[in-house]
């Protein structure tokens, strides 16, 4: 009668195995994770100079207490918000317009388009960075000449204005919509066509039907797309490493980090403004997703 | 059925005639849907033309203000041993393409390629204010140049080598781990599955410092690749995720039923699963893959003083300190990017087929 063995189930899925399985990813979280992450810690409380290691005294909150006085903190912190708050809903926006599109059934050689659109997204920073920076060059490159001008509008003529960077930063951003585009994209797929179909017999027409119907049912997705497009803004990595390719890093206050790091070598310090910076994502994470609850629809939610 | 039939008769648009013309409206309707799409789409890749055309044109183009976009040489007219520049010149009503022999500030003398030997033509005016006729012309030059400067090749093989290598690491690793995390009973239930997705919002510099100094003082890799690849060996939480969400839809019945036959936990992820979520494995080795790619910011770190071990982004990166010019600059950035482009186009059938990630749900 009992043609599933059940003991033998059991015994082969057995936890020993799975910790065996996952203790790659273990080690690495404790080597690579959360030893550094502790260590960053105990190097907050230090004066820590690279150039003079044996000096380093134990310093309490001194360099907690440096960062709250350090205005350029305030400034890189504002800059990075508003770079999160001018690139992330124009991302999300985009990736579920596009998706909205190439998921269209009138769609000819969807699949090719789905690549083009995708393309700019595995292009290399660097070669991005040479690229928007030549085609918005006044002299030499075609914002100007083949756009702005024909257009009637007035090109730039300073390109390292702080307006010019954060216009192309804007633009540029939508050249990594890709892995959000392709989640939408998922999710769309993913609908069941009743739903659709039974909201069009009710009468609801097709932008009553997108906003209503389809949008919170890809909540979960939308959601998805917003944390990895925050993490790409806190300087985390994830699926397409691209980052910032203007300043060469993540956000100004990751800018601001590398400074310390690099330029100054005060690492105690850095230290402090990396352990500043990562509350402050954690709290941000925290309180995305618990805002989740309220607006992310699970079909089958049992937690 | 009657009733229905009734009900057709009267709307207009069912009728024979109108039917044809309905199905008018459907295909301009998609002609025009599909047009917008490829509008959009033309826009949104325009920059990458700028990349391409600039990459072959000669220096010279590039100081030319009036000079098309596209690669272009200035057309010249060759007369008794000497060659002249050609203008669009504006005389007698029309324009006229002529060679520009004695430049002048009020007026300018002129040859008629057409006919040469008629004579100069003098024409009234700041030769100055004419645009020149131009031809298309593209030249390999800025990429030889480029292949003297950079060692090209070398860093090429470099990443490649450090791809393979982190590929086979990084794959081996995470799809294991994902396994694990799919099908085996874990201590805490999902706490370390909300570790692993909590790793993936940790920001890179809170490791930094640490990481660095593990890595240089303590191990000594320094200029070497060690600190490029080691660490893909412990797995890459956010594919673990892609891959643990397919894994985890794949039905137990047929482990169950491979575990019947004597298939030990290993065979079953090998022989049972793996076969079936290929897509998500291809779509997982090429994001390593254009990671790699792209990769600068470690390479910065522990291979800033050692050339000949650079990968080729790192390489094309430093090459823009040696203040090329924008033309030698894109074709640079045409290198660099081509492999990666080539690579999602043959492979854009398979990348990110199936991978519907719905969210952090369970």
């Amino acid at each position: 009668m009992l043609i599933r063995n059940k003991p033998i189930f059991r015994m082969r899925y057995d936890q020993t195995f799975g910790l065996l399985l996952i203790s790659p990813w273990i080690i690495g979280l404790l080597l690579f994770k959360l030893l550094p992450i502790l260590a960053s810690l105990v190097i907050s409380f230090t004066d820590f100079q690279l150039l003079t290691p044996e000096q380093t005294r134990f310093v309490g909150f001194d360099n907690y207490t440096r960062l709250w006085k350090d205005e350029a903190v305030g400034y890189v912190l504002f800059e990075t918000i508003a770079l999160g708050i001018s690139t992330i809903p124009l991302q999300l926006v985009a990736s579920i317009f596009l998706a909205a599109l190439l998921n269209n059934p009138r769609l000819k050689s969807g699949n090719i388009l789905r690549t083009l659109f995708f393309l700019p997204s595995i292009i290399p920073g660097v070669a991005i960075f040479f690229m928007w920076f030549g085609f918005a060059d006044p002299n030499v490159g075609w914002l100007n000449k083949l756009i702005l001008e024909p257009l009637g509008l007035t090109g730039f003529s300073d390109l390292y204005s702080d307006g010019a960077i954060a216009l192309l930063f804007s633009i540029s951003s939508l050249w990594s919509i890709g892995p959000g585009m392709l989640i939408m994209l998922g999710a769309l797929q993913g609908l069941p066509p009743e739903i659709q179909e039974a909201a069009r017999v009710d009468g609801a027409g097709p932008l009553v039907r997108f906003f209503y119907v389809t949008l919170p049912l890809i909540s979960p997705a939308i959601f998805f797309a917003i944390v990895i497009n925050l993490i790409t803004i806190f300087g985390g990595v994830i699926l397409l490493d691209r980052g910032n390719v203007f300043s060469g890093s993540y956000s100004p206050y990751d800018g601001y980090v590398s400074y310390m790091l690099f330029d100054k070598l005060d690492l105690g310090y850095a230290a402090g403004l990396a352990w500043f910076f990562f509350i402050i994502v954690m709290f941000v994470v925290v309180a995305l997703f618990s805002s989740a609850r309220r607006w992310v629809y699970y079909p089958d939610r049992d937690v | 059925m009657f009733n229905m039939a009734a009900n057709t008769s009267n709307r207009k648009w069912l009728e024979p005639h109108s039917h044809l013309s309905l199905q008018l409206w459907e295909t301009i309707g998609t002609g025009l849907f599909n047009l917008f799409i490829l509008g959009i789409l033309v826009v949104y890749l325009f920059p990458i033309l700028y990349i391409v055309a600039t990459a072959f044109m000669e220096g010279p183009q590039l100081r030319d203000r009036n000079a098309p976009p596209y690669p272009s040489r200035h057309t010249r007219l060759e007369y008794e041993g000497r060659d002249y520049p050609i203008y669009n010149v504006p005389i007698d009503g029309e324009i006229r393409p002529l060679a520009l022999v004695e430049q002048g500030r009020t007026s300018s003398q002129f040859l008629d390629p057409a006919n040469p030997d008629g004579g100069l033509i003098t024409w009234e005016g700041n030769w100055r204010q004419l645009k020149g006729v131009y031809h298309f012309h593209m030249t390999w030059d800025n990429f030889s140049t480029l292949f003297r400067s950079l060692a090209i090749p070398k860093m090429l093989q470099n990443t490649l080598v450090m791809t393979i290598i982190s590929e086979i690491g990084v794959l081996l690793s995470s799809i294991v781990v994902a396994y694990g995390f799919s099908r085996f009973p874990l201590p805490g239930g999902n706490l370390l599955f909300y570790v692993l997705i909590g790793t993936i919002l940790i920001p890179e510099k809170v490791t930094l410092i640490p990481t660095y100094f593990f890595f240089v003082r303590i191990l000594n890799w320094q200029g070497t690749w060690l600190p490029l690849l080691v660490p893909f060996f412990f797995g890459n939480a956010v594919f673990i995720f892609l891959l643990r969400q397919n894994f985890k839809s794949i039905p137990k019945d047929l482990d169950e039923a491979a575990m019947l036959d004597g298939a030990g936990p290993l065979r079953i992820l090998f022989q049972v699963i793996l076969p079936q979520s290929w897509p998500t494995v291809i779509t997982v080795s090429l994001l390593h893959f254009f990671y790699m790619w792209n990769e600068t910011r470690q390479a910065a770190l522990y291979l800033s003083t050692s050339r000949d071990l650079s990968p080729i982004s790192f390489g094309v990166q430093n090459f823009q300190s040696l203040a090329p010019i924008q033309n030698q600059l894109q074709a640079s950035a045409l290198i660099l990017m081509i492999v990666p482009v080539i690579v999602l186009l043959v492979s854009q059938r398979y990348f990110m087929r199936d991978v519907v990630v719905t969210g952090m749900e369970k």
